[in-house]
């Protein structure tokens, strides 16, 4: 086979962030009209190669081909040049414009009126995305204002702006995250029927099933490394699995013995809407004891964020009872469940966990600040401040600059989340939520975060993990709860569940 | 290796650079840089027109007491002029003050001038023509009004905000205009001077600034608002700094999403700052009314509401970096009649002055950023090499 039938190449590729290696030496040849998928976990580096693929980051060393030549992105206009779209998981449309509006936008045919007034022809326009639409079965009306069309045809908007530009290469970024069963069906649909119109499509995802289902071949990333291309038509559901998650490392023998005490947080029966009037949590109900480990595992975006969110008391609860040490909490303010022994690590850590602007020295002492000795009557003692971070950051080791003076700002993503796990650990709570607590984290730190929430267990705190990582919740969970759609699926003993079984839940099979 | 003027080039420019990002000093030599850039735009300026730049600028000084004038009137000398300085002043470090504490928390008071103008409209009713009391009860009721009503106003904007989401800037501005035809309406009924067309004047003693007051031979407006806006201008520093109101006031204005996780109530947060930032907006407009002038003209909203804003942007939005400002901005106002007079240019190239000066504050950010991108270019481009020679900036700043 030679180059030629690649249309997409690309070569060695390596990508560094500070303190990550997001890509390493990857190497992905794409053959013109196929559907090509990247599996992987969170933070395996797919989006990175994409991103670099789409102009938005330059490689680090390696190069890109298309159609056999080589070719460098400064930005996503050059990658547009060569044809290339993306769908991205968040939609960049205007709200208050028409579908059509929204897919000539920048690139609008102009008619002069009289030879002289010039206008945007917008029924030429509405007749070639009708005609695009047909082709595709892409279904939209061109008229439709966007503000009042759905998440499935915002998605088909998003491709047919890509089709109306000539895209032939279309990156797809985890499009069915954000979609229902039979939405994803459809999507499905429409990219079989792009690789019958010729398009290559390289699809993004963590779903093996939907692999299974469309793509062609399938390259597997694991920690920013290629783990291999595999036939998706010889290759079995289980095999890829494997291959995703890797083998389990072995941290099991760390865990000591578990000793269950009383009940500590008691759900039940909850149900949450977001800002959108959507109900994400449907009625959930579990208990956690004191010395347990309760993990949810699920897909991104099944309403973990916002289950968390309504225990911590980010989010107010629809329906439902949320109990901490038998008291009931479901309509308490924040403060007062940080008082009764709440302890959150959010998942956003810059938008919730840390005010970026304030020294390092505040941000430690930002659930007890307003408490003597941090204050009397009022007023700061700056000392006992820098007294308890100092001490916070000698046990913790949190690095910095310029030690409890430093901006927050400037400390790295590990640094920052070692902050926010100092903090609140400290606080000895009941109970600890730790949301997605590793996420872009390095090896190194991810060993010692799971270690201080083994201790914590050991301590006998009760402690929620929701993490996207199947092998964290693996490696941690005493118990294990799947979360799909909003729904707890499944609780188990996590001895009782193997990572295959908990994904089929992920992907909401129940009949098993 | 290249040319010497290129490389004596590259090391003025690598001490600037590094002159204005130098961590410990940013907060003063960016804003230090501003003004020396806009004196020597402003200096080109005149220079265009004819003029000495140096008289002008001599002038603005002479003008607010701060250097000798060619001549004085009868009982009038230096000190004369510069308690009038501080007559000006203290009016608009108090708006100055208002704008950093609703700032600081995030909020974007604009209705300071509408604030002013309906505490001291207010102050003037009730006390400032109620001949019959004397000063020691008028003053302090005069002050008090000012709070109050500022404080309502505020209150009404945070409620606003809080419970009905309801951006500051829309509804201080309505409320700016309400209040502004609201008063010139009761002005022009009922308290109207017949001969200069403005309120009618307030009693003597009533007023914040002890006018013909004798200091050092010299006949002198003395004002009392201006140990009350330092005054504040320090406690504000305080409640700032060190008080947990602050510190969450802040945390509010910082991260508001983050603030709610920590368990603060961003509500109340939001209304407290907006009720604090009014009273300060209410003491400015007392001062302003009942001291620097004793006469209110019909729907006019003073500028000094928004004037205030780019003062404590200058500032840095800090307290103490507030009052430096206020005396730099004061002395371009308050010292261009005087320089008009002198150099013979339009008194309106002190508002043109003020303009650049302005211009550039905000553009300091900007210029903090280009000095450390080009630092870094700098050291990416040559390595180790670039370590001698960089001291003397300061000389670099002076035109």
């Amino acid at each position: 086979m030679t180059d030629q039938n690649y249309i997409v190449e690309m070569k060695h590729i390596t990508k560094r962030f500070p303190g990550i290696l997001a890509n390493d030496d990857v190497t992905i040849q794409v053959r013109q009209g196929e559907i090509y998928a990247l599996l992987g976990e969170n933070g395996a580096g797919k989006s990175t190669l994409m991103s670099m693929l789409y102009g938005l980051y330059e490689p680090d060393d390696g190069e890109i081909l298309i159609r056999g030549r080589k070719v460098r992105f400064k930005s996503a206009s050059d990658a547009a040049d060569q044809n290339i779209g993306m769908v991205h998981q968040h939609f960049k449309l205007v709200e208050n414009y028409t579908v059509g509006e929204n897919i000539v936008l920048g690139i609008e045919p102009m008619k002069k009126a009289f030879g002289l007034f010039p206008y945007v022809d917008m029924r030429e326009a509405n007749e070639r995305i009708r005609a695009l639409s047909k082709s595709y079965f892409l279904e939209v009306d061109p008229t439709d204002v966007i503000a009042d069309v759905g998440v499935s045809t915002c998605q088909r908007v998003e491709i047919l702006k890509m089709l109306y530009r000539d895209a032939e290469i279309l990156i797809f970024d985890e499009p069915t995250a954000i979609l229902t069963p039979q939405e994803v069906e459809y999507l499905l649909r429409v990219m079989r029927e792009l690789r019958r119109g010729g398009k290559t499509i390289i699809l993004i995802t963590h779903k093996i099933e939907e692999i299974k289902r469309v793509a062609d071949r399938c390259a597997i990333l694991r920690r920013g490394k290629l783990i291999g291309v595999l036939d998706v038509a010889e290759t079995t559901t289980q095999e890829m699995a494997n291959l995703m998650v890797g083998r389990n490392v072995d941290l099991q023998s760390r865990k000591t013995e578990a000793y269950f005490g009383e009940k500590v947080l008691e759900v039940d029966a909850l149900s949450v809407r977001n800002d959108d009037r959507v109900q994400v949590v449907r009625n959930v109900s579990f208990d956690i004891r004191a010395g347990e480990i309760f993990a949810i595992a699920g897909v991104s975006g099944n309403g973990q964020t916002e289950l968390a969110d309504a225990i911590a008391g980010l989010m107010r609860v629809e329906s439902g009872t949320i109990r901490l040490n038998g008291r009931d909490i479901t309509r308490g303010n924040i403060r007062e469940r940080t008082e009764a022994g709440v302890g959150y690590i959010p998942e956003d850590r810059q938008k919730y966990g840390v005010f970026l602007d304030f020294d390092l020295c505040s941000n430690l002492c930002l659930r007890r600040y307003y408490k003597a000795p941090f204050s009397k009557n009022g007023i700061l003692d700056f000392d006992a401040f820098g007294r308890y971070a100092d001490e916070l950051i000698d046990d913790y080791d949190v690095r910095s600059a310029q030690g409890r003076k430093t901006s927050v700002r400037s400390m790295s993503g590990g640094n920052q989340q070692k902050a926010i796990v100092a903090r609140e650990i400290e606080e000895h709570s009941a109970l600890i939520i730790f949301v997605q607590p590793t996420r872009g984290l390095d090896m190194g730190a991810i060993e010692n975060i799971h270690k201080q929430i083994l201790a914590e267990r050991e301590r006998g705190a009760a402690i929620l993990l929701i993490s996207l990582e199947l092998d964290e919740v693996m490696e941690l969970a005493d118990t294990i709860g799947v979360i799909y759609n909003g729904s707890l699926l499944k609780i188990a003993e996590a001895s009782a569940l193997t990572s295959q079984e908990i994904g089929q839940y992920m992907m909401g099979v129940t009949a098993n | 290796m290249k040319t010497i003027s290129n490389d004596f080039g590259v090391k003025i420019k690598s001490a600037l650079a590094r002159f204005l990002v130098n961590e410990k000093w940013t907060r003063l030599t960016v804003p230090l840089f501003c003004i020396a850039l806009t004196a020597l735009l402003s200096s080109i300026l005149l220079l265009i027109l004819g003029k000495n730049p140096l008289t002008a600028f001599y002038s603005f000084l002479a003008g607010n007491g701060f250097a000798a004038k060619a001549k004085y009137g009868a009982g009038v000398g230096m000190i004369s002029d510069f308690f009038q300085f501080l007559n000006i002043m203290a009016p608009l470090l108090l708006a100055a003050l208002a704008f950093i504490f609703a700032y600081r928390c995030g909020l974007f008071n604009i209705g300071i001038s509408g604030q002013m103008l309906l505490s001291g409209f207010l102050a003037t009713i009730w006390v400032g023509y109620a001949k019959e009391l004397s000063g020691g009860i008028a003053k302090p009721l005069v002050l008090g009004i000012g709070l109050i009503a500022g404080g309502i106003i505020g209150t009404i904007v945070g409620y606003l905000k809080y419970k009905f989401n309801i951006h500051e800037v829309v509804s201080t501005i309505m409320i700016n205009y309400i209040i502004s035809y609201v008063t010139g309406f009761y002005i022009n009924s009922y308290y109207v001077d017949q001969v200069s067309r403005s309120s009618k004047v307030i009693s003597t003693a009533s007023r914040l600034t002890f006018t013909k007051t004798m200091v050092l031979g010299n006949y002198c407006n003395v004002p009392l608002g201006i140990l009350i806006a330092i005054g504040m201008a320090f406690l504000v520093r305080f409640i700032l700094e060190r008080t947990v109101f602050g510190f969450e006031l802040k945390a509010v204005g910082s991260n508001r999403n983050c603030a709610l996780y920590t368990g603060i109530n961003v509500g109340r947060q939001i209304v407290y700052s907006m009720m604090i930032s009014g009273m300060l907006a209410g003491l400015a407009g007392v001062t302003y009314y009942l001291g620097f002038t004793n006469t209110i003209i019909p729907k006019t909203l003073p500028g000094m509401g928004y004037d205030a804003i780019a003062t404590a942007l200058l500032g840095n939005a800090s307290p103490i970096g507030a009052i430096l400002s206020s005396v730099l901005i004061t002395i371009f106002q308050n010292g261009s009649s005087y320089m008009s007079s002198m150099v013979g240019v339009a008194k309106e190239i002190a508002s043109v002055i003020t303009g650049i000066l302005l211009l550039f504050s905000a553009c300091g950010q900007y210029f903090r950023t280009v000095a450390s991108a080009y630092l870094r270019d700098l050291a990416e481009a040559r390595p180790v090499r670039h370590e001698s020679g960089e001291e003397g900036e300061e000389n670099e700043l002076r035109p």
